[in-house]
Parts: structure tokens; C-alpha cells; sequence
């Protein structure tokens, strides 16, 4: 009875080692992605105006692509492949500049096609992303795999929005967390661009209050990412986004934002508890500031994809 | 007797190690999880929360996110916690200085899982997640889309 008891104690030993050996591995595995650091080009030694956490607090702070995809489809807005950046040139966005704002533009893409269900054309954009983000060395966030097998398959679309936004969220994480604040910007800049250059496009042909608004409401994001590139102003690639986005800024001076408060109220809907802000908001934006601003908008943005 | 004893002790305590290893959660199980309470919603961000248990006399620890909401947006903030924790997560929503609500409704006592956000301008908002009476505890908020209104 005893021998039974120790060859079975031996048998858990040896699976429970094993187990263990995998474990190690994968453990050795994470340690090397985790640790597998960036050229220290790559890393921003300068000096930053604001701090680290504060640029955290600031990267949250600019809208999502998934936001002003689904506005433009809520409208009725049929789909048009015509508004997306090409993806046929990826391999001409050859530095880590070029490749973190091609990043954000693809990603807005990406947003907008996963919007409309178009799975067709997604792959071309998961393949774009996978390149560029290996080349600022974040793609082993990007689940390429699994993506290219749901856009193939067209099926569980829930799941592909899903991974694909969780997936930018951590390689933006990562980025910042390796101290890369400045591709990490370059990204959010890259998808407000684009999502604004969407909006604009959309507003041409198919005017609408709620997407005027929408543009008008940018000053107040524009003023966020405005805080977050200026930290980079002395990096010579910088300096050209940054004069044309302070273009921008200064045609938004002309735009009014006021408000009304209200009490905000929490009340159960079907079991549910929903919370009301009854507060207003009014943004007055004139037909001629938002005209400019599409203008320069879609000047900025075909410049970063006409490389 | 006593070596049997001993051996189907150890036995046990390596079978028993070996599966609570496997089914500690991570924060990412949890947005996963998070993500499927937040039902037809389209997930947007997560903030994950791991907090010590409050020392006697102190405050709360408390974690703060802030982000981003746009003008007539329905949002849900979905909360999970870890069941390796005691903890249950209290989320609380702020604009510039006020509380605007939270998923624990102090009146009734009612901890709610999910709750709906109708933001009505847009700006910056403020996100404070403690733990109830300062227990240690592992959570994640998930901030999704629900439909423009």
C-alpha cells in the first residue's frame, strides 16, 4: 500500500513538475517580450513639459475611432471605401514616426470598416497594422491570428471589434509604459486625424447637424492632444504636425462652447440603473470655420499617407 | 501508518496548489468576463484596479482614471471583481466637481453590476474606484458604447 501511495505521490511530482516546466517557459517567454526593449532610439530621453502620469491622463482623453464611426453610421451614412487611407503604401511609412501615425490612421480605419461589418476589406488593414507595429515592436499585441480568421470566416463581428480595440489599447499601454510616450502620441494623433478627416468628409456629402457638432466639439479634444505633442515640439519630426494642428487650433478659436448645468438623477430602468446628467451643452461653430477646418483637416491628413 | 499519512497530505497539497494556481484570475479574464456582462455594448477602454486592504484609521485607498465622454452618448461601466479577493469594487463618476453617480446606490444598498451613463456634454470626466469598506480587492471597470441618442 505504501509503494502505491509513493508511486502515485512520484506521478503528481512528475505532472505537477511538468506543468511547472511549462509554466517556466511561458514565464521565460513573457519575461523576454516584457523586457524585450526598444532600441534606445526609440526611447524619448527628452525633456517632457508634463509629466509621464499626466500624459496617461491625457492619452485617455481623446475620443475613440469607434465613437465617430458609430455616428456616422447611426445617421444612415452609407459606407464608402473611398474615405479610407490606402493601405498599398505601408511599406513607404519607414520610420518609427511615419509607422506610429500610420498606426493611429490605419486603426481609425479599422474602427470604421468593423463599424459597417466590412470583413472584406479588414484584412488588408490588419495586415497594415501587423507591419507597422512590428516595426515600432508592439505587434506582439496585435492578435493577428485570431483576427484574420474572424474577418475570414465573417462571423462573431462582436469579438473582432472587440480584440481589435483591446489590442490598440495595449500597445498604446505598452508604449508608455516603456517610456515611448512619443509613438504613443503620434498613434492618438494618427486616429484623431483620421476620424476627424471621416467626419469631414461624410459632413461634405451628407451635411448634418449632429456631425457639425461633433466637429465643433473637437475643440475641446484638439486642446488635449495639442498638450500632449507639444511635449515633443523640439524633435524635428514633430514640429510639422505640430504647426499644422496649431493652424487648426487657432480656426477653433472662433468656436463657442458654452453650458448649462442641471441635476444629474439615478433611477432603476428594468432593473437596470441609469444615470442622467441633465446638463447642456451648446457649440456654436460657423458654416465657414467648419468648411476651413475640414479643409486643413484633409490637407494634414494626405500629407502623413502621401509619403 | 504515519508515513501513508504523511504522503496523501503532501499528495493532496500538490493536487490542491496546482489547481488554485490554475484558477487564480487575472485582470484580463476579468475585462473578458466584463465584457460579455456588458452585453450588446461595444467595448471602448478598461481600468483595472488592485488595492491593498485600507490600514486602520486611514482613508480608502482609492485609484482614479479620467477619460474622455462625448455629448449625447449613451455609455455602460461594467464591474467585475476577482473571486480571489474579498473586495467588491464602488465605481463613482465625476465631471469637474461633481458626483454625477455611482454603482452603489447608498439609499437602497444596492450594488449594481453594470450601470448606464446618458452623457450630455462633452469633456473630461473623472473615474474613483475604492473598494467596499477598504477591502483588499482586484476589479475591473469596463467602459463601453452603447448607441448615440
Amino acid at each position: 500500500m505504501i509503494k502505491r501511495l509513493i508511486y502515485i505521490f512520484i506521478l503528481a511530482l512528475i505532472l505537477t513538475s511538468c506543468k511547472n516546466c511549462t509554466n517556466n517557459k511561458n514565464a521565460d517567454q513573457d519575461f523576454e517580450t516584457e523586457f524585450n526593449l526598444p532600441d534606445s532610439g526609440e526611447i524619448y530621453d527628452g525633456d517632457l513639459e508634463i509629466s509621464e502620469s499626466a500624459i496617461n491622463e491625457i492619452v485617455q482623453n481623446i475620443s475613440s475611432p469607434v465613437e465617430m464611426a458609430a455616428l456616422i453610421k447611426s445617421l444612415g451614412v452609407p459606407y464608402s471605401k473611398e474615405y479610407l487611407a490606402s493601405t498599398d503604401y505601408v511599406d513607404n511609412y519607414d520610420t518609427n514616426y511615419k509607422k506610429a501615425l500610420g498606426l493611429g490612421i490605419f486603426g481609425a480605419d479599422l474602427g470604421y470598416l468593423n463599424m459597417y461589418n466590412k470583413t472584406g476589406s479588414v484584412i488588408d488593414y490588419i495586415s497594415a497594422i501587423k507591419k507597422l507595429a512590428d516595426g515600432i515592436r508592439v505587434g506582439q499585441f496585435f492578435d493577428f491570428t485570431t483576427l484574420k480568421r474572424l474577418a475570414t470566416n465573417n462571423q462573431n463581428l462582436d469579438s473582432l471589434m472587440y480584440i481589435s480595440v483591446q489590442n490598440f489599447n495595449q500597445m498604446d499601454r505598452y508604449l508608455r509604459e516603456t517610456k515611448r510616450s512619443n509613438l504613443s502620441s503620434l498613434i492618438v494623433a494618427g486616429v484623431w486625424i483620421e476620424s476627424m478627416y471621416l467626419v469631414g468628409e461624410v459632413s461634405k456629402k451628407s451635411p448634418s447637424s449632429e456631425l457639425t457638432e461633433k466637429i465643433g466639439e473637437q475643440k475641446i479634444i484638439l486642446s488635449n492632444l495639442m498638450i500632449l505633442l507639444k511635449n515633443y515640439e523640439k524633435v524635428p519630426e514633430f514640429k510639422g504636425l505640430i504647426d499644422d494642428l496649431n493652424d487648426i487650433q487657432d480656426m477653433y478659436k472662433k468656436v463657442i462652447i458654452t453650458y448649462e448645468k442641471g441635476e444629474p438623477e439615478a433611477i432603476e430602468e428594468d432593473g437596470m440603473l441609469v444615470i442622467k446628467q441633465n446638463d447642456k451643452q451648446f457649440i456654436e461653430i460657423s458654416d465657414d470655420i467648419k468648411t476651413k477646418i475640414i479643409i486643413k483637416i484633409s490637407d494634414v491628413r494626405n500629407k502623413i499617407i502621401q509619403l | 501508518m504515519k508515513y501513508r499519512y504523511i504522503l496523501f497530505i503532501l499528495f493532496v497539497n500538490i493536487l490542491l496548489g496546482y489547481n488554485l494556481k490554475s484558477y487564480s484570475q487575472s485582470g484580463q479574464e476579468l475585462v473578458d468576463i466584463c465584457n460579455i456582462i456588458a452585453d450588446e455594448a461595444t467595448y471602448l477602454k478598461d481600468f483595472q484596479v488592485k488595492l491593498d486592504a485600507a490600514k486602520p484609521g486611514e482613508e480608502k485607498p482609492t485609484s482614479r482614471f479620467s477619460v474622455l465622454l462625448s455629448k449625447n452618448t449613451i455609455y455602460r461601466f461594467s464591474i467585475c471583481n476577482s473571486k480571489d479577493y474579498p473586495g467588491k469594487a464602488i465605481v463613482q463618476l465625476y465631471d469637474n466637481n461633481r458626483l454625477l453617480g455611482s454603482n452603489y446606490v447608498v439609499a437602497s444598498g444596492k450594488n449594481y453590476p453594470t450601470f448606464d451613463f446618458q452623457c450630455q456634454t462633452t469633456g473630461v470626466y473623472h473615474i474613483f474606484i475604492d473598494f467596499k469598506e477598504g477591502e483588499q480587492g482586484l476589479a475591473v471597470a469596463l467602459l463601453s458604447f452603447v448607441k448615440k441618442f
